[in-house]
């Protein structure tokens, strides 16, 4: 049977709040100048990982749709002179890169992920069966503009954050893995649905993969 | 975890005419304006051939992935138990660029990685079971790695790896910006006054099963500095913590080692030296300096130059490299893999991403 438990969330939310504001209000949990060149996705998902406290032999894998947004259309504004600080920061995994430098805690694997319809299950499945003793699995987006009203970024800003392990005394909740039949269509879940359905504690139910249902249970 | 096929892609052709044109010698990379037809300094890139570097709807790289595509042995990808796991460090981002330049709606249909992968998945036939991996330079190395945890857990029982990047003024003007891809060509590992980068097209596929097959990845091993966005601890301890762990896998077997060699200064020479320090019998190559840096697709695409290297008996040398060298192992010449038992690949990437597997031959 594979499964793993949850023993700790932590999940952040900035909804329709710009970089300022969101500067501003979780400013008191970084060291003093520390926030000036992160981005909002950066602030949220650091947010969520400090509450969890990284460990070097922990897996990190990080989900995120569209990423660095807001960095990405900075640097596309700032051509024909590119700016290099943009260029860095828009790199698909800049957000976790940016807490964890910032916290300068190494980490043995990080497995940065992509996609859209299908990326909880396919962010679900390499926790699932990650080796490691403790999967720390985060995942955000940050709002866009004017990619947004091209439709092309997320409309709200946010981070979750999950503590999975094999160890089920004292877990908040459990995910296993059961089979079903192949032609059973894969579910289309969205990081901002998954994000409510841990903040309302709701069980779920998903097909991750062709066969696989990957299954959500608070204890 | 063994290799059941594997193939590339890059300025020069296939496979084979990329080992051939690395074994005679021969530099992919020209010098061409960072930003295209908006100019720029001119620097080493390498474009497949025919290519613009001028972005088009859809991508011009599309028929040159179908053709490599067509190589990948077997049927059902991304369906039950047959997944892809796709790994791209700009996917077609270089869309959003021209569609700033240009005010064309229609590139705003591959400017994300999710709108270029759907489409790509759509246009090679694949079905919906697939997971799609950024990390920049080590991307490949973690489709690889990833496949043979879901080979491991039963959840699939051969996966095929598909990984691409191909350049744009989005990412040359980003890396020209950061100053190491410069008027200079690169030169791995080479000790000289400046450092520089050359950037290439490429993409790369390798079908991985736990059966079938004549090469076998013995080992792999991942390490995340989280030091600086773009600099190394200065010891190099990043590098030696991910090389480690194949230390041991690797006992008593003879040894070539192929190094990310980008042709920077600071971060060749600590890869020099742990490489060395680790695996001190071993020759050191490395190929950027001809194909340029193929970014995300890096890993793989130097895994498919390997494996038909150890096949052929004959491995290209550090093409672009020169003397001194940080290290005296560095190969500058083609040299014979028959008395060899393996080779540990190994990438790096920003952030202080290392990736490193080591390879072997039935």
């Amino acid at each position: 049977m594979i499964e793993q438990y949850l023993h700790a969330i932590s999940l952040v939310e900035a909804s329709h709040e710009d970089l300022a504001a969101t500067r501003e209000r979780v400013r008191d949990r970084f060291p003093r100048g520390a926030t000036r060149r992160m981005t909002q996705l950066g602030l949220l998902v650091s947010s969520t990982l400090d509450a969890l406290s990284p460990q070097p032999e922990d897996t990190l894998i990080y989900a995120s749709a569209y990423g660095e947004t807001c960095a990405l259309e900075g640097y596309l504004e700032s051509f024909p002179t590119p700016s290099p600080t943009l260029f860095q920061t828009s790199i698909h995994p800049s957000a976790v890169q940016q807490a964890m430098i910032g916290r300068q805690s190494p980490v043995r694997e990080f497995l940065p992920l992509t996609g859209r319809r299908h990326l909880v299950g396919g962010a679900l499945i390499p926790a699932l069966i990650s080796p490691a003793t403790r999967v720390l699995l985060c995942a955000g987006e940050e709002k866009g503009t004017w990619l947004l009203e091209r439709g092309i970024a997320s409309d709200r800003s946010f981070a979750l954050a999950i503590d999975l392990r094999r160890e089920p005394n004292g877990a908040l909740a459990r995910f296993g893995v059961t089979p079903v039949p192949d032609d059973v269509p894969m579910s289309d879940l969205g990081l901002g649905a998954f994000f409510d359905g841990l903040r309302d504690r709701r069980d779920l139910e998903l097909v991750a993969a062709p066969g696989l249902l990957v299954g959500l249970s608070w204890l | 975890m063994r290799i059941e096929a594997c193939e590339c892609l890059t300025a020069f052709g296939g496979t084979g005419e990329t080992v051939r044109a690395l074994l005679a010698g021969r530099v992919a990379l020209t010098p061409q304006a960072v930003l295209g037809s908006a100019g720029g300094e001119l620097v080493p890139l390498a474009l497949l051939r025919e290519r613009s570097f001028e972005e088009s709807a859809p991508p011009n790289w599309l028929p040159a992935l179908e053709a490599l595509a067509a190589q990948v042995p077997g049927e059902g990808w991304g369906t039950a138990r047959r997944p892809v796991v796709i790994s791209s460090s700009n996917f077609g981002v270089g869309s959003l660029y021209a569609y700033r330049r240009t005010g064309d709606a229609a590139h705003l249909a591959y400017g994300t990685p999710h709108l270029c992968v759907d489409w790509l998945a759509r246009q090679l036939g694949w079905g919906p079971n697939f997971t799609t991996i950024s990390h920049a330079c080590v991307s490949a190395h973690l489709g690889i790695l990833h496949a043979s945890r879901l080979l491991h857990s039963g959840m699939a029982e051969r996966v095929l790896v598909f990984s691409f990047d191909f350049l744009s003024p989005f990412v040359a003007g980003g890396f020209h910006a950061l100053r190491i891809l410069n008027g200079g060509f690169p030169a791995p590992y080479a000790v000289r006054p400046n450092g520089s980068i050359g950037l290439g097209d490429g993409a790369a596929f390798a079908v991985l099963s736990k059966r079938g097959g004549d090469f076998v990845i013995r080992a792999q091993s991942v390490h995340n500095e989280m030091h600086h966005f773009t600099a190394n601890q200065a010891d190099g301890q990043g590098f030696s913590a991910c090389l480690l762990p194949l230390q041991s896998a690797a006992a008593g077997m003879r040894l070539w080692l192929k190094g990310h060699g980008t042709g920077t200064l600071e971060a060749g020479r600590l890869e020099a030296d742990a490489l060395a320090g680790i695996f001190p019998e071993a020759g050191l190559v490395g190929w950027k300096g001809s194909l340029g840096h193929t970014l995300g697709s890096c890993g793989l695409v130097e895994l498919a130059i390997a494996c038909s290297s150890i096949r052929d008996g004959r491995a290209p040398g550090t093409v672009g490299g020169g003397q001194p060298s940080f290290h005296a192992g560095v190969a500058l010449q083609p040299f014979s893999t028959r008395e060899m038992d393996g080779v540990v690949c190994a990438s790096n990437a920003f952030g202080g991403a290392h990736a490193a597997f080591l390879l072997s031959h039935d």
